[in-house]
């Protein structure tokens, strides 16, 4: 091994550990009991924490409502910034420069700054304490991340694509579902991988829309905060929070390593 | 060139109206807020631009701007550079290597934003793993009464959170660069400077203009790391701006909170703005019909 493979094994290293480390304290916590219960002492090791997950209804349902809004807002993001990108790849219009403007605002919008009067709105519309309310609030800041990723994929194919699919007898529609989406597959893998993330992590909006019912696993986590905070069982929930998130990585890992590029 | 076609806002008008629901009426509702002192749904009165007089003769909202914009620089000045090194170097060990690191990198993107300062605090307590080891190289980290212990803190913990999103982004763009262009340099017998200026640089600035603004605009509103860490202490020296305007809404004063949000808008729109220009700068084609 050359001296710049051994010095940048040794960076992969250091790098690693630094990520995984607190990683890996929450893991081992979560495989502790941190309180007294049940008989067992502080510190016995073994799966106790994640069954108690398992037998927890509020635990179990929180899991199940952050799956949902998560994937309905993928769906949102895609079904509206499909469109929306391949207008703005394509065609030149009035306005199209400042949408893009517009859409970079509302992307980098506190969500604090618009927590209550959405709170407000939502209640009117009776989008409090539902899936679908979270899964709409949270476009304020995916949509636009879906339309600048689609837009970059789709300006990278030749428009010559379109034509022949139009000049083929194709109505839009049908050219959408039959020759744009697979072809840009890998532009929507990745625009719902960042969708989904963000969408995630997200614990604002999450929070004021999930009043009585509904509550995400955020919330479930914060709800563990106590007076005596059992941490092995906040660890074992965060860790359990992290699979969809890791198994979406491992999904689109490919996609992001082959390479794309983003214009702005 | 694009062909002109004002029937394109067809395909938009899902997006729009989406966009118009979720973002542009609140933020109105905001703005109606913040010139009235609302003690409550119906009892609400005008008070016109008072709440924004009181805001900016406040040398704590100064100092707290302040505090924002150094935070964000340095989060920025960490962060940019290392991610970019680091993709560089994950292009040179192979791309098996490289996807497990992008793979490792990418999981604390994927930690719900309330508990990436529990998992860290975990780590540095005196029981915790991070806590042993200092305690054997006798190091004391006291966050919670030296401000300069919870500034570095802050800091690594929001360059764990996010720098997978920059070496990510870069490595993407990295990857989609042809092997001509190496190539051609070669013959040239192009520095290494030269080649990362005009290849790889170009190559990834798309990529790195949006890193820039969604880090520069997250980090000058960091608020939930920051709230777990110290809640804005000691003695003021993290109160950033969002924490302000979290006092506010915790203590249901929603007028003044409003105008603070609009202030807080006001400088983040001002951001955008300028990152825009610069980006126009730096690519003349940009905002022109590609």
């Amino acid at each position: 091994m050359t001296r710049g493979g051994i010095l940048r094994l040794f960076a992969c290293i250091v790098l690693a550990s630094f990520v995984l480390l607190p990683l890996g304290q929450a893991i081992f916590l979560s495989f502790t009991a941190t309180l007294e219960a049940d008989g067992r002492p502080i510190g016995t090791i073994g799966f106790h924490n994640y069954l108690k997950i398992l037998q927890t209804p509020e635990l179990r349902a929180s899991v199940g409502n952050s799956i949902t809004y998560v994937l309905l807002n993928v769906a949102f993001c895609l079904i509206a910034g499909l469109p929306a990108a391949y207008a703005l790849a394509r065609y030149s219009f009035i306005g199209d420069r400042h949408f893009l403007m517009f859409l970079l605002a509302f992307r980098v919008t506190p969500p604090v700054v618009l927590s209550l009067p959405i709170f407000i709105l939502f209640a009117r519309a009776g989008l409090v304490n539902s899936p679908i309310g979270i899964a709409l609030v949270h476009c304020v800041f995916n949509l636009p991340i879906a339309i600048w990723i689609l837009e970059s994929f789709i300006a990278a194919i030749p428009r010559s694509f379109d034509e022949m699919a139009f000049l083929d007898g194709h109505s839009r529609t049908g050219f959408f579902v039959r020759f744009l989406i697979p072809a840009v597959a890998p532009g929507i893998a990745v625009a719902a991988f960042f969708c989904f993330i963000f969408s995630w992590v997200e614990v604002v909006f999450a929070r004021i829309l999930t009043v009585t019912a509904g509550k995400p696993i955020t919330q479930a986590i914060t709800a563990l905060f106590t007076f005596r905070t059992d941490w092995g069982l906040v660890m074992a929930m965060t860790v359990f929070s992290l699979i969809p998130g890791v198994l979406m990585i491992f999904l689109v890992r490919n996609q992001l390593a082959r390479g794309f590029v983003i214009r702005t | 060139m694009k062909p002109h076609s004002n029937a394109a806002w067809g395909l938009m008008l899902p997006a729009a109206l989406v966009m118009i629901f979720v973002a542009v009426l609140p933020l109105l509702a905001v703005l109606n807020y913040s010139f009235h002192d609302i003690f409550s749904l119906d009892k609400v009165f005008w008070v016109g631009t008072d709440w924004y007089e009181m805001i900016v003769v406040t040398p704590r909202f100064w100092a707290s701007l302040g505090r924002s914009a150094l935070f964000s620089t340095l989060a920025l000045g960490i962060q940019l550079p290392l991610g970019i090194a680091i993709a560089l170097m994950l292009r040179k060990i192979g791309p098996r290597g490289a996807v497990l690191m992008l793979m490792c990198l990418a999981i604390p993107l994927v930690v719900p934003t309330n508990m990436i300062a529990g998992l860290w605090l975990a780590l540095i307590r005196p029981e915790g793993l991070g806590g042993q080891v200092m305690r054997a190289l006798h190091l004391t980290l006291d966050y919670k009464f030296n401000p300069l212990h919870t500034w570095a803190l802050i800091l690594v913990v929001d360059t764990w959170h996010w720098l997978g999103l920059v070496v990510v982004l870069a490595y993407a763009g990295l990857s989609s660069i042809q092997p001509a262009y190496y190539q051609a340099a070669a013959v040239d017998s192009a520095s290494r400077w030269a080649v990362f200026r005009w290849i790889e640089l170009p190559q990834i600035s798309g990529a790195l203009w949006i890193v820039l603004l969604l880090r520069l605009v997250d980090s000058f509103m960091i608020y939930t790391e920051v709230m777990t860490i110290n809640a804005g202490g000691p003695n003021d020296a993290t109160t950033f701006l969002s924490l302000e305007l979290g006092e506010d809404i915790k203590a249901y004063s929603y007028g003044t909170a409003a105008a603070r949000a609009m202030v807080d808008f006001v400088f983040v729109l001002t951001l955008v703005w300028v990152f825009v220009k610069l980006r126009q700068t730096d690519d003349p084609e940009v905002g022109k019909a590609k």
